[in-house]
């Protein structure tokens, strides 16, 4: 069954540059979202088993959306990809719960390792 | 390449808009850019850099300093300016500080001293070195481009942001403007990197976008 895989970013550009990435044999239901909000709502309605998670965006940020995820105990497995690549970024992210933070530009290679990593997909 | 642009009226000014894949693509790439620069201020203050979102916006040089929008016209500023050029790309990049920024930067460097005019100018110039440095060149790896970097000048201490631009000698009449407006997490620390392209500059820089958008 195709995994719900969720991609947060405010860039549209960014967002296709994930799409790009993923392993083609990987079979995913994508949903999009280009700020926290609509990443919340998404991923309580079941469509972010699998989130990649920008963290600079509008309306509610990555941290925030990260905080939101835990209070409400969503089940949702979050890989942030990010352009701010300050080791306190990364250090929070990890507090916050995410599984895994990967630095912007994307690298597709890195993702496809850490999605092998933690058992999500393997080619 | 500009076909696409349209019109609009924003807070009176007649800014002009880029097509939207593009402006987006821009402020993606200066995000990633930003973000090297905030990595590298944030290990010489040690301290947590609030990432910016980036403005990106084609206008009027006249309409600069309206559009800036984390510095407001009365605020006491002072500023660097660097020119840079490469791969038929020029332009040049201000770093803004709020006057009211130099005690708690002074603090995060460990100075002690009485801040002095010299004291703020050698923070100001340090700071900008390191910040347009890597944000440029985080913005030409991504476009497979080099710049070169002219010499830093100070282009005003404890002025206002028209007096300022007024300073600044570059006269182009129109400009891809990128604004990075920069906080210091929990201090009283505001900074404005503006990253300003030539009109001349823009077919390279289009084309080399839309390489990435293909």
């Amino acid at each position: 069954m195709a995994v719900p895989l969720l991609i947060v970013d405010d860039s549209s550009f960014a967002r296709k540059q994930v799409l790009r990435a993923l392993p083609k044999a990987w079979e995913v239901d994508v949903s999009q979202a280009s700020n926290g909000e609509e990443a919340l709502e998404l991923i309580a309605g079941g469509k972010g088993e699998i989130v990649f998670l920008d963290l600079t965006l509008p309306v509610m940020d990555g941290f925030e959306v990260l905080e939101a995820i835990r209070a409400r105990d969503l089940p949702a497995v979050v890989i942030v990809i990010s352009g701010d690549i300050q080791p306190e970024a990364e250090a929070r992210v990890r507090k916050l719960g995410a599984v895994a933070f990967i630095k912007k530009p994307l690298d597709p290679a890195e993702l496809s390792q850490v999605l092998s990593d933690f058992g999500i997909y393997s080619a | 390449m500009t076909s696409e642009s349209t019109q609009r009226e924003v807070a009176g000014l007649s800014i002009e808009l880029l097509d939207e894949e593009l402006r987006d693509c821009y402020q993606e790439l200066s995000n990633v850019a930003v973000g090297r620069a905030a990595n590298l201020l944030a290990q010489l203050l040690k301290n947590y850099v609030i990432m910016p979102i980036p403005v990106v916006n084609l206008l009027e040089r006249a309409e600069l300093s309206m559009a800036l929008s984390s510095i407001q016209g009365a605020q006491s500023v002072s500023a660097v300016c660097q020119g840079f050029t490469g791969s038929k790309i020029s332009g040049e990049a201000l770093l803004i500080f709020n006057d009211a920024s130099f005690t708690d930067m002074a603090e995060l460097t460990h100075f002690n001293g009485e801040i002095t005019e010299q004291i703020e100018l050698e923070l100001l110039m340090d700071i900008a070195n390191i910040m347009i440095g890597a944000c440029l060149k985080g913005l030409a790896d991504q476009i497979d481009v080099r710049f070169s970097q002219g010499q830093p000048y100070l282009l005003g201490q404890h002025i206002n942001i028209q007096e300022l631009l007024k300073n600044n000698e570059a006269q182009w009449d129109r400009l891809l403007a990128i604004e990075l407006p920069y906080e210091l997490e929990g201090r009283n620390v505001n900074c404005d990197l503006l990253l300003l392209f030539t009109e001349n500059s823009l077919p390279v820089m289009h084309s080399k976008v839309s390489y990435l958008l293909e």
